[in-house]
C-alpha cells in the first residue's frame, strides 16, 4: 500500500473519514512508491506514447464512479476507461476495485513532469495520487542522422562469454591471435541490467529496456505491471521500432536462434505481461506489422504458426489475445494505439497469413539462400529453438555422428538444413537495406544464454563464436554504408561463468580420469590455475569453428551461479549430459520425496555443489559490456543504464549523432581492424 | 476448456479395455513417429505411428531434466535435453517428437525423480493434440501401467 501518496485530497473534512485509496499508479515512479522525486523511473522521448493507469480501492460498499488523469495539473483529454474487478483481476483485490486507464498519451515538453490521478467514489469522496516521469529531449547533433540501427544481442553474454570465445580463437604469449569482431568496435560501455522488480533481470525487460527506454517487470515485455490477469491488456510503452516506424517509416527485422516467440525477439514488437503467451505473441507480430514495420522475422518456433490440428502445432486459445469491441479497457488499445484487436483463433494458419501478406517463407537454409531480397521474409527453421552452433556445424561437417541412427543431432531433430546465425543476418540485411527510410534490426544469439543455463560450456562457447560471425556481417555492412549504427551487447549475464584456467592433461588422460571419477581425479589432477593454465590451442577449421572442442589442455570454465552439476570438462556428446550408460534401464521409476530439491542419485562422480536450487544455472545481476560501431559510436561509454541505450539510439536516428565514430574524431566508422 | 480435455483424457484411460494392458508391446523408436526430414510445414505421422496409436509400445529415450517438473508426468526425448522453464518457458530445446509420459491416474500427484541415461518404458501410446493445464500442447503421450512406478520414494 502506497500510503504516502494517498489521502492528498485537501477537501476531505477530517482524518476520521475514510476515502478511496490508490494502490498502483502507472507509469511507475518513486514519487508514488516512496514519496521521493528521484530517481525518475519512467522516461520517454518527446512524443513517445505510453499508457496511464491507476488501481483504486473504494471504501467498503462504495464504487469508483469517475477518474481522471492530469499531467502538470492539466487534465488529459482522452477517454478514461474504467473497469472493476468483479472478475479478471489478481487474487486479493476486492470486486469493487477500479482500474482506470488512458491509452497512448505522450508529451513533447522536455523535462520532468508530475502526473496525477483523481478518483471519485459514489459518496463523492475523492483521492488524488501523484507520480512523475521525464521527457528526455533530443540534443543538438554533431553529425548526421543514422539511417539504420542494428542491435546485436548476445543473450546471457557477459564478459566471460566474450573472453572465452576470443580464447578459443587463439592466444600466444598473452596476445590474442585474432580479435573477435565485437572486440574491434570503437567504443565500449558497461551496462546496468536490473529490471523494474529485481536486481536480476530475465530476457524480457533485459531486451525492452534497450528498445523502450523503460524498465519492465521480469517476464513482461513492452508493458508496465498491472492488477489484471489478462496478459495483453497491460499499460503499454512504445518501442523504438514503433516510434521510428511511426515518425520515420523505418522497417523492423528480428532474427534469432531461439523460438521467435521468446522474450528477446518479442521484446522488440509485442506487448504482453506473459512472455510465455506463444500464440498471442506470434499473432501480434503479424497483426501489428503495419505498426512496427516488421519486414523480416527469422528463427525457430514453427509450432506457433501451424493451425491447431496440424501435427506439431502448439497453438491454443488459452495463450492467444483478443481485445473487446465494447469494453473500453481493451477497446481503447485498438482505438488509441491503432493496433489490431486480435482473436482467439488457434485454427489460424499464420504461415499462410504471412505469405498472403507478401512474405516469402523459408523453412530451411536452402530456402533462405534462394529467398528474394526484394520481398519481406519469414523464416521458421525449427519447431522450437533452433539447434545450437556446435550441433549445426557437426551436422554440416558430417562429423561426430553420435545420433541415434548414425546421423547427427540435427538429423535426430529431423531438421538437418538449418542456417547459421551469420547467414540469417546476411539475408536479413539484404532484405532490409532496400528499406527506403532505413531499418531497425535486432539479431539475437539466443543459446549463449540457454546453454549457459545448462552449464554446457562448449555449446555456449561455439554459440558465442556463431554470434560474433553475425556481428562481423553487421559490422561489414556498417563499414560499407557509413550510415548504420551497430551495438553489440547482452540483456544480462548468465551462469556466473568464470574462465578459471586450463586443463593440465591431454584429452585422453582427461577421459581416463573421468572414468576413474571423483574430485581427486577430475579436479585436483585436471584444473590448472595461473601459469599452469597456459594457452589452450583450439584449431580453427575453414568454417570458422574449432575442428574439435575436445583438445588437449583445454580451456576450463567454472560457474558462480550454478545448480548442482557433475563435471568431467569434456564436450557433451549430446546437447545435455549423457552418462552414456550402455543399456536402457527398465526398472520401476523412482518418485521424489516431499522435497523435490533433494536430488542426488549419482554419488561417486565429481559433483560440483550448486549455489542455486534447481537444475539450471541462473542469470546474474553483473553488469554486461556493450560495444558500439558506426556514426556516433563514442556516445556509448562509461557505466550506463540499459534504458540509456534507447535514448542514445533514438537521438542518433532522429536528430543526429552527438559523438564521433572513433577517437580520431571521424564521423564515419573506421575500416574494421581484424 | 483445458480441464475438460484433461478429464476427457482421464476418461479415455478409465475406458481402456483390460485386454490392452496384456498385449505384447510393439518396439518403437522416436524415428518411427514422423517422416524425416521434417517438411516445410507441420509434422507428418508415419503409418507405423498411426498403427501403434492406442496400443502398447516399448520406447527407449531420455527423461527430460526439468527445472520445474510437473507431478504425474514427465517428458521423454530421443536425446538428453534439459529445460530452464523459469527463464525460457516454452522456448525450449525439445525435439518435435517429444513424448509426454503420463503416470497412472492414481499417481498423478507424484513427481518422478530425474533419471540420467536411456530408459525403456512400456505403455499405451496415444497420438493427437491434447492441451494440459499449463497450456502446453502435446501430440504424443505414453500412458504408463500402474506398476511402472516404484512403491517408495527415491532414496538419497
Amino acid at each position: 500500500m502506497k500510503t504516502q501518496a494517498l489521502l492528498l485530497a485537501a477537501f476531505v473534512a477530517g482524518p476520521a473519514l475514510a476515502a478511496p485509496t490508490v494502490t498502483r499508479l502507472t507509469p511507475p515512479s518513486e514519487l508514488f512508491s516512496s514519496g521521493r522525486a528521484e530517481p525518475v523511473i519512467a522516461r520517454f522521448l518527446p512524443g513517445q506514447r505510453f499508457d496511464l493507469q491507476a488501481t483504486v480501492q473504494p471504501d467498503a460498499g462504495q464504487k469508483v464512479t469517475a477518474a481522471r488523469f492530469l499531467i502538470d495539473g492539466r487534465p488529459v483529454a482522452a477517454t478514461v476507461a474504467l473497469r472493476d474487478c468483479a472478475s479478471g483481476c489478481v487474487k486479493g483485490l476486492a470486486a469493487e476495485t477500479a482500474i482506470a486507464t488512458v491509452r497512448a498519451v505522450s508529451s513533447d515538453a522536455a523535462g520532468k513532469h508530475e502526473f496525477s490521478v483523481e478518483a471519485t467514489q459514489a459518496d463523492g469522496q475523492k483521492v488524488v495520487a501523484k507520480g512523475n516521469f521525464e521527457v528526455v529531449p533530443f540534443t543538438v547533433a554533431l553529425g548526421p542522422k543514422v539511417k539504420n540501427i542494428i542491435i546485436l544481442l548476445g543473450d546471457g553474454m557477459g564478459a566471460s562469454q566474450r573472453t572465452a570465445a576470443r580464447i578459443v580463437q587463439g592466444y600466444a604469449q598473452g596476445k590474442a591471435l585474432q580479435p573477435l569482431a565485437m572486440d574491434t568496435f570503437t567504443a565500449t560501455a558497461m551496462v546496468k541490467t536490473s529490471s523494474l522488480n529485481s536486481i536480476v533481470t530475465d530476457s524480457s525487460p533485459g531486451m525492452t529496456s534497450y528498445v523502450s527506454g523503460n524498465k519492465n517487470n521480469n517476464n513482461e515485455e513492452g508493458v508496465f505491471p498491472d492488477d489484471t490477469v489478462d496478459a495483453f491488456d497491460n499499460p503499454r510503452v512504445e518501442y523504438l521500432s514503433e516510434y521510428l516506424h511511426r515518425t520515420q517509416g523505418k522497417q523492423l527485422g528480428i532474427v534469432t536462434t531461439a523460438d521467435v516467440f521468446d522474450a528477446t525477439p518479442a521484446g522488440n514488437a509485442v506487448h504482453t505481461s506473459n512472455r510465455g503467451a506463444g500464440t498471442g505473441i506470434v499473432d501480434q507480430f503479424f497483426d501489428d506489422r503495419g505498426h512496427t514495420g516488421l519486414t523480416v522475422l527469422m528463427g525457430g518456433g514453427r509450432k506457433w504458426f501451424l493451425p491447431a490440428g496440424t501435427p506439431g502445432s502448439a497453438r491454443t486459445d488459452s495463450n492467444d489475445y483478443a481485445f473487446s469491441a465494447t469494453d473500453p479497457h481493451t477497446a481503447e488499445i485498438v482505438k488509441r494505439w491503432g493496433v489490431a484487436a486480435g482473436a482467439l483463433d488457434k485454427g489460424r494458419d499464420l504461415i499462410k497469413d504471412f505469405q498472403g501478406a507478401g512474405f516469402q517463407y523459408a523453412a530451411t537454409r536452402s530456402d533462405l539462400d534462394k529467398a528474394d531480397a526484394a520481398k519481406p521474409l519469414l523464416g521458421l527453421f525449427a519447431f522450437s529453438n533452433m539447434n545450437v552452433a556446435l550441433d549445426k556445424i557437426n551436422g554440416r561437417r558430417g562429423s561426430d555422428k553420435n545420433g541415434l541412427r548414425g546421423g547427427s543431432v540435427v538429423d535426430d531433430f529431423g531438421l538437418p538444413d538449418q542456417p547459421m546465425l551469420d547467414e540469417m543476418a546476411a539475408k536479413a540485411i539484404a532484405v532490409l537495406k532496400r528499406a527506403p527510410k532505413g531499418f531497425v534490426l535486432m539479431i539475437e544469439g539466443a543459446s549463449i544464454d540457454k546453454q549457459a543455463h545448462n552449464m554446457d560450456t562448449e555449446r555456449w562457447m561455439l554459440d558465442t563464436l556463431e554470434f560474433d560471425r553475425a556481428v562481423r556481417v553487421a559490422q561489414d555492412f556498417a563499414a560499407e554504408q557509413g550510415d548504420t549504427l551497430v551495438i553489440v551487447t547482452a540483456d544480462h549475464e548468465c551462469s556466473g561463468a568464470a574462465l578459471i584456467g586450463g586443463s593440465m592433461v591431454t584429452d585422453k588422460a582427461l577421459a581416463d580420469l573421468a572414468a576413474k571419477k571423483g574430485v581427486a581425479n577430475l579436479r585436483n589432477q585436471v584444473v590448472g590455475v595461473y601459469e599452469k593454465a597456459g594457452f589452450p590451442h583450439y584449431k580453427i577449421a575453414a568454417d570458422g569453428y574449432p575442428e574439435t572442442t575436445d583438445i588437449d589442455f583445454r580451456l576450463l570454465v567454472g560457474y558462480g551461479a550454478n545448480a548442482d552439476r557433475f563435471e568431467d570438462w569434456r564436450t557433451k556428446k549430446t546437447p545435455q549430459r549423457d552418462p552414456q550408460q550402455p543399456f536402457a534401464t527398465e526398472a520401476p521409476l523412482k518418485w521424489y520425496p516431499a522435497n523435490a530439491q533433494e536430488r542426488d542419485d549419482a554419488l561417486g562422480d565429481y559433483l560440483v555443489t550448486g549455489q542455486v536450487p534447481g537444475e539450471s544455472a541462473v542469470h546474474t545481476a553483473t553488469d554486461v559490456p556493450l560495444s558500439a560501431y558506426g556514426p556516433g559510436a563514442l556516445a556509448f561509454i562509461g557505466v550506463i543504464d540499459n534504458t540509456d541505450v534507447f535514448f542514445k539510439l533514438a537521438q542518433a536516428a532522429v536528430k543526429g549523432v552527438v559523438a564521433p565514430a572513433d577517437t580520431s574524431g571521424a564521423k564515419k566508422p573506421p575500416k574494421p581492424k581484424r | 476448456m483445458r480441464l475438460l480435455s484433461l478429464l476427457a483424457l482421464c476418461g479415455l484411460i478409465a475406458a481402456l479395455p483390460a485386454a490392452r494392458a496384456t498385449e505384447a508391446p510393439l518396439d518403437l523408436t522416436f524415428g518411427d513417429f514422423f517422416v524425416q526430414p521434417i517438411g516445410p510445414r507441420g509434422l507428418e505421422p508415419t503409418p507405423r505411428l498411426l498403427a501403434a496409436s492406442g496400443h502398447q509400445v516399448r520406447l527407449v529415450g531420455y527423461m527430460v531434466l526439468r527445472e520445474q517438473p510437473q507431478p504425474g508426468r514427465f517428458l521423454l526425448t530421443p536425446r538428453p535435453v534439459s529445460m530452464s522453464e523459469h527463464a525460457d518457458g516454452d522456448a525450449d530445446d525439445l525435439p518435435a517428437a517429444t513424448v509426454t509420459v503420463l503416470l497412472p491416474e492414481a499417481q498423478r500427484d507424484r513427481l518422478v525423480a530425474h533419471q540420467g541415461g536411456p530408459i525403456a518404458l512400456t505403455g499405451r501410446l496415444e497420438y493427437g493434440p491434447a492441451e494440459d493445464e499449463s497450456g502446453r500442447v502435446s501430440w504424443l503421450r505414453l500412458h504408463l501401467a500402474a506398476e511402472a512406478l516404484a512403491a517408495t520414494p527415491a532414496s538419497h
